[in-house]
């Protein structure tokens, strides 16, 4: 079973963000044991995308989490701006 | 569901653009609809009234979202919507793999909820309670809390030693204080900072 993790977060994100041509999804580095998904958003949108006290990033990293342990990986993921 | 109103020269690309930054919304979610033209002296200058409005449907919206995000995850799952009194929506979800979804102590469950939450009130004006349940858990989970309840208030109308209970989270400590609100014996209250807040039950005094 392949879960593509990179539009799962994607899906996640796009409907949070007002400029989602600047959206940016990416996998960047999996071995074994886990993955790393880096996302960046518009400057505008990181506070949106983190949310109060970090809470829509924490939702967003437990249901990509609940999907990782499925294969037995652990899955990191990075906000950021440009 | 946000509506915008304002006035414009030009019709293009760039003024739905100017709406979705003004309403905070991704612009695919934004209609526009030309509701006056105003014509200045002469005929020459030529404005605009226009209305943009999100095109945004609370319930099937949300399920488009939540289907989208099990297929994502490769769960075959049914997700059905129901609408209480006023703005009150329950959410709930039957898959093949419950226990993936709920995760530990319900934590990927309230994950679910809080992001679908969010997605509802970015694009409406109203504020709207959102439940998810995921297999009867949180109905299964409110009758051990409730049952939890009166043992330990019991227990505490007779000995009158205040108890503690571990830590809950705000809907699970709200039915534990609906439960015992009507007893004449104990009194609830939470205590702590979140995310470790917890109820205490006292007993009250004669």
């Amino acid at each position: 079973m392949a879960v593509n993790f990179e539009k799962l977060i994607m899906d996640l994100v796009a409907p949070l963000v007002v400029h989602p041509e600047d959206l940016l999804v990416k996998k960047f580095s999996e071995d074994e044991e886990s993955i790393t998904i880096q996302v960046i958003v518009h400057k505008d949108d990181l506070g949106r995308v983190i949310g109060k006290g970090g809470k829509i990033a924490n939702a967003i990293r437990t249901i990509s989490y609940a999907a990782a342990s499925r294969i037995g990986k652990k899955i990191n993921i990075d906000i950021d701006s440009f | 569901m946000k509506t915008f109103r304002f006035e414009t020269k030009v019709l293009n690309d760039a003024t739905l653009k100017f709406a979705a930054d003004e309403m905070k919304v991704n612009q695919e979610y934004v209609s526009l609809k030309v509701v006056e033209e105003k014509h200045g002296l002469l005929g020459l200058n030529k404005n605009y009234v226009v209305e943009a409005v999100v095109n945004f449907d609370p319930i099937n919206d949300s399920i488009r979202f939540l289907q989208m995000i099990l297929t994502d995850m490769e769960i075959k799952a049914i997700v059905e919507a129901h609408q209480g009194e006023e703005n009150n929506f329950t959410f709930t979800i039957d898959a093949e793999e419950n226990p993936i979804l709920i995760g530990r102590n319900g934590k990927t469950l309230d994950a679910i909820q809080t992001l679908l939450k969010n997605y509802i009130n970015i694009f409406t004006d109203e504020h709207y309670m959102v439940l998810v349940d995921i297999g009867g858990y949180k109905e299964q989970r409110k009758k051990q809390l409730e049952i939890l309840a009166t043992k330990t208030a019991k227990e505490v109308a007779k000995s009158r030693i205040s108890v503690c209970l571990n830590k809950m989270n705000a809907y699970e400590r709200r039915v534990i204080h609906t439960k015992l609100s009507d007893w004449r014996d104990v009194t609830t209250e939470s205590e702590g900072e979140e995310p470790n807040r917890y109820v205490v039950i006292r007993p009250k005094a004669k």
